[in-house]
């Protein structure tokens, strides 16, 4: 390879090193891809939470336990109750309200997934 | 001059190739994942599903602060249209009227309307048996610019008594009476029959007949007949030719139907289709009609 092609070569590829490094800025930061079709796993913690105690509450309203199986699977389709029990159990450990723990408590003895810590709250306010 | 041009063009080359490489890469191959995101991201369907959760968690908790938390960043299409869905979807299941006029009293304080909320609109309303509390470990911030404040600041009322809440209107013309509940007393309104009709020549109808307790017709009272999509109403007595307490709706087939009978629109006859009558020998089969009969009580006066 003559001198003269070898500088080609080497300010190709610094060029392309700093479109590669460019193309990263654009792509991951700068403007990345945005999701506008995602679902219920993926939302935010709190908003995670919100979830599981609005799927309580409605639980209570409709009655319908299937529908309340059903949107918690979005969650955890393996065990749809374990998003419900670990919630109830967090809001115990932070004082939460206790309307919320007890709504969460009867939504998971509804799906067969009560604890110890769990049932005060389904005889009433512990 | 034509040295220093290619050179130039091998760094503008390289840097095109490098620059559609990183793009391939971070758009497609590996494109940043999608975590903590926020409702108004969801796909349509989950959308909707968060809006009618959040409507019927109004249902249980009545706390509207809490309820428009939980819908900002979300588009008014969506909440507009998920809410008269799952209102219609209610009244034409025949739930609970104070589910129903909960559900209509957020549609309306978030300036969505459906025709089957008229009935539920401006009727007094208990508190339900729910205890009012909310659960708030959290801020929710859908997007960077909207700031909802989910913490309640509304009086919560008490478990132990029941009142009236007052339905958000923007002509305070009707101040909700309090109520005396009496859980015990029978409804006001009672079906006591139920009969399809096959009459050739007559358009599918749903007629209604009110009687007070001594098989007396009573005029003057509200029938509601509602379906997915819409309402209508009617009054007795507007046709006397038909005799008196009638009323009657022209409705089509294939249409689930609910009818509702008085102010508050307590859904008597839910599922109410026009369904064929059975097949006589040698005629044409009929589509037939239903005559609902319903007791009532005369208002004291």
């Amino acid at each position: 390879m003559s001198k003269r092609a070898r500088k080609w070569v080497t300010r190709a590829a610094v060029g392309a090193a700093v479109g590669l490094a460019l193309g990263f800025a654009i792509g991951w930061w700068l403007w990345p891809v945005r999701y506008t079709n995602t679902a219920p796993t993926v939302l935010r913690q709190d908003y995670r939470d919100d979830y599981v105690v609005m799927v309580a509450t409605a639980y209570e309203v409709e009655e319908d336990l299937e529908q309340a199986r059903e949107r918690l699977e979005l969650l955890n389709p393996e065990e749809p109750a374990a998003p419900v029990v670990e919630l109830a159990e967090r809001l115990i450990e932070a004082d939460g309200s206790t309307e919320d723990i007890a709504r969460l408590a009867r939504l998971a003895l509804a799906l067969g997934a009560t604890t110890s810590t769990l049932a005060p709250y389904l005889e009433g306010q512990p | 001059m034509s040295r220093l041009s290619s050179r130039r063009a091998a760094s503008v080359i390289g840097l095109v190739i490098g620059l559609a490489l990183g793009l391939v890469y971070t758009w497609g191959i590996a494109p940043v994942e999608p975590v903590n995101t926020y409702p108004a991201l969801l796909r349509a369907d989950y959308r909707w599903d968060w809006i009618r959760l959040a409507a019927l968690s109004y249902v249980a908790d009545g706390d509207l602060d809490l309820a428009r938390a939980r819908l900002d960043g979300l588009e008014q299409e969506d909440v507009a249209g998920a809410i008269q869905a799952l209102i219609e979807e209610h009244a034409a299941a025949g739930r609970l009227a104070d589910t129903l006029r909960r559900l209509t009293t957020l549609a309306e304080a978030l300036d969505v309307h459906t025709p089957a909320m008229l009935v539920y609109l401006h009727t007094p309303m208990l508190l339900p048996s729910f205890t009012p509390t909310s659960f708030h470990p959290h801020t929710p911030t859908p997007s960077p610019t909207s700031t909802p404040s989910p913490t309640p600041t509304l009086p919560r009322a008490s478990t132990s008594t029941l009142s009236p809440i007052p339905t958000p209107t923007s002509k305070p013309t009707r101040t909700p009476r309090p109520l005396t509940p009496t859980p015990t007393s029978p409804p006001p309104f009672q079906l006591t029959q139920q009969e399809q009709i096959c009459e050739p020549g007559q358009a599918p109808h749903i007629e209604v007949v009110v009687r007070d307790e001594h098989e007396t017709g009573l005029d003057g009272v509200v029938v509601w007949l509602m379906w997915p999509g819409g309402a209508d109403r009617a009054v007795t007595g507007l046709k006397p030719r038909n005799g008196a307490g009638y009323a009657d709706f022209d409705v089509e087939p294939g249409v689930s139907y609910a009818l509702g009978i008085g102010e508050l629109g307590m859904p008597l006859v839910t599922d109410l289709r026009i369904e064929s009558c059975p097949a006589r020998k040698g005629k044409e089969p009929l589509l037939g009609s239903w005559r609902i009969v319903v007791r009532g009580f005369r208002p004291s006066r």
